[in-house]
């Protein structure tokens, strides 16, 4: 449940970027279309964050197609982990095989690096 | 009294002083002395079918031989097509020696064919080019050439040698030949640099040594293996130092990829950086955290602190920068760390590992790139050239020096260089197998060249990741001007197959995984230069398309 929350209100934070944060505003530019999914690995939680000419929009649910997704192994990892705004705890994670990346990795990098300039 | 002319003044130097037997361009009127001098001094020549390759093939000789690649031009357009191959080499820091001729000074400001002022347009893009005016100083001015190239950091030189000292003739005893002047010299750090690295290297816990080019053009493979193993830190290596260890070395991480660099390196606490220039792809240095403390090593001072300040610089020849610093470094063990670096790549690279091992329809070009090495092997020399098959054709893996390089990956991201490049590592090293992993864009630079693989017997095969378009710049524009305004990006289904075989190679067309290992197998078992023509995934995104988008970026 904490997940779930964690994703719609980052959802929440972003679009707020998206119209107020110039850096962000920059950031996220123009692009066209990049479609960003972070869920669960059973599939069951998920958020789909949608960038399309600077702006952001989101479905809820983890059955969208996506460009890239950061996949947690399970819920509660996946939001200490996010919770934590920590380089080194989401690379622990990946190290342990906790959080992998699917599709376009280098999207989820740059979906990441977007969130950095945010908090 | 024995008379010879200035092109064989030239041969002779070439053969007698450099020890150069091979060298790459094509014919013109105003070298003609200087190709029979090329005969008289039994010199091979390549000759090609556009001067842009024989300026990459001499570029990629240097590579692959690990001495200076000599090319010859004729003047005028022969030199003006030569220029995106010198434009590329000055970027690669690559020795190479360009021997060009030009209109007769006797002709000079009378509209002579071919008049151009070509030192003006060359000088840029070379670290050194001259005219030779005197038939008896020719040797002299070849020696600085080669000076020039190898010496330091290394780059193009370019020697104009007109007709009018080619063509005439001198007493032979009065040109005596030089020496081979091409010493080692050797730049030592200060002292004190050597000990805060060390101080760095014996007490880091998370360290990472990324090699570039200059690991490679130092010829580094023993200290580096000295160093590497004496204190077990992790190692990638990239463009010309890809190889000087195998990537199948213990302390190899190159597994990692490009992405889990990208995604680990900030993780790291110290990071040695040797021979490795910080540039766009490392995102000007901004990829490194300043919590890294950097050691950076170059034989151009002016890189240490270039785009990223080092923590520690230390300015000199790699090999020899390596051996002083494996004298005072502890021995240390680093696997655990190498572990955990290797299990994160893996975890960020899980979707293209997933994609290797599966059968695709169509067909994945990662699953291409996978299905090759399952049949070449690493024992085997592998080109890159395109955008998005750049990337991923950097995901082979060898146990050859400069075994696997995505040549428009460079600074100049020359498209094109891929097939100049694999006929200058199967001449340069035969018992190899060579692979080019082409896109459809990059191969129709220089295809023509399958002409010159068929008449001087070089059997490369070419394998083409077909998405019938120029691939990145088409993915590129679906992200930043929208799928429906896609601009000179598509290029069409084309049998280039049969291009390859109309010019006396062998042809194969695949459009099905299970076709990829035979059609392999029969290129090889044919022996002639081949075309493997693949048709891949047109949907297929490679990461590196976003981070070009995002670099173009301007607001």
């Amino acid at each position: 449940m904490r997940f779930t929350m964690l994703l719609f209100a980052l959802y929440e934070i972003l679009k707020r970027a998206s119209k107020r944060n110039v850096a962000y505003r920059n950031y996220i530019g123009s692009i066209h279309r990049v479609k960003i999914m972070i869920k669960t690995a059973d599939g069951k939680r998920g958020r789909l964050f949608i960038f399309d000419q600077g702006k952001v929009m989101t479905q809820s649910g983890a059955n969208h197609p996506y460009d890239a997704a950061i996949v947690w192994a399970d819920a509660k990892t996946g939001f200490k982990v996010m919770a934590s705004q920590s380089d080194a705890e989401q690379f622990k994670a990946a190290a342990t095989g906790k959080m992998k990346l699917d599709g376009m990795a280098f999207f989820a990098q740059w979906f990441n690096d977007g969130v950095k300039l945010v908090m | 009294m024995a008379l010879i002319n200035g092109g064989h003044l030239v041969g002779k130097y070439l053969k007698e002083v450099e020890k150069v037997d091979i060298v790459f361009g094509i014919s013109g009127g105003h070298i003609e002395a200087m190709l029979d001098g090329f005969t008289q001094y039994n010199i091979r020549t390549i000759d090609v079918r556009h001067e842009q390759a024989a300026a990459m093939m001499a570029h990629a000789w240097s590579v692959y031989a690990g001495k200076p690649g000599v090319c010859f031009l004729t003047a005028g357009p022969g030199f003006a097509n030569g220029l995106t191959g010198i434009a590329n080499a000055y970027l690669d820091n690559a020795p190479l020696v360009v021997l060009c001729g030009r209109h007769p000074l006797r002709d000079d400001l009378k509209g002579a064919l071919q008049e151009i002022k070509q030192m003006d347009i060359v000088k840029p893009i070379t670290k050194w080019a001259a005219t030779c005016f005197d038939i008896k100083r020719i040797p002299e001015y070849l020696s600085i050439a080669f000076r020039y190239a190898a010496e330091g950091r290394p780059g193009p030189v370019f020697l104009e040698l007109p007709p009018d000292i080619l063509s005439i003739t001198v007493e032979e005893s009065q040109v005596p030949m030089p020496v081979c002047t091409t010493r080692k010299y050797r730049m030592h750090p200060d002292d004190k640099d050597i000990k805060a690295a060390v101080e760095l290297i014996n007490n880091a816990k998370k360290p990472l040594f990324l090699g570039g080019s200059g690991v490679g053009l130092s010829h580094s493979s023993e200290s580096l293996k000295k160093f590497i193993e004496k204190t077990g830190i992790p190692f990638m290596l990239m463009n010309y130092g890809r190889g000087e260890l195998p990537d199948n070395h213990p302390n190899s991480v190159m597994e990692m990829g490009n992405l889990g660099l990208m995604f680990g390196v900030g993780q790291a606490d110290v990071l040695i950086a040797a021979g490795l220039r910080f540039n766009w792809t490392f995102q000007s240095g901004q990829l490194i955290p300043p919590s890294v403390k950097l050691v950076r090593i170059d034989i151009d001072p002016h890189e240490l602190d270039r785009n990223c300040a080092a923590d520690v610089g230390l300015a000199g020849d790699i090999a020899s920068v390596l051996g002083e610093l494996t004298a005072h470094v502890r021995n240390n063990d680093h696997s655990q760390w190498a572990e955990t670096l290797k299990a994160a790549g893996r975890s960020v690279l899980d979707y293209e590992l997933r994609m290797r091992k599966t059968s695709s329809d169509p067909i994945h070009p990662i699953r291409l790139v996978a299905q090759i090495q399952k049949f070449v092997g690493d024992d085997a020399i592998y080109v890159a050239d395109g955008g998005d098959t750049s990337y991923f054709g950097l995901a082979f893996s060898t146990s050859q020096k400069a075994g696997v390089i995505a040549t428009a990956a460079g600074l100049f991201g020359c498209l094109g260089t891929g097939i100049p490049f694999g006929m200058a590592a199967k001449l340069a090293r035969p018992d190899k197998k060579v692979v080019v992993l082409n896109g459809d864009g990059s191969f129709g630079f220089n295809a023509m060249e399958f002409d010159t693989m068929v008449r001087h017997n070089i059997p490369v095969v070419c394998v083409i990741n077909n998405d019938c378009a120029w691939g990145m710049i088409k993915h590129s524009q679906e992200l930043s001007i929208g799928c429906d305004r896609l601009q000179c990006a598509e290029l069409g289904t084309r049998h280039y197959e049969k291009v390859a075989e109309a010019l006396g190679g062998h042809g194969e067309f695949v459009t099905k995984d299970e076709e990829i290992i035979p059609a392999l197998t029969r290129a090889f078992a044919s022996g002639k230069p081949a075309c493997i023509n693949v048709m891949t995934d047109q949907t297929i995104t490679s990461p590196a398309t976003p981070l070009f988008y995002q670099s173009l970026k301007m607001e």
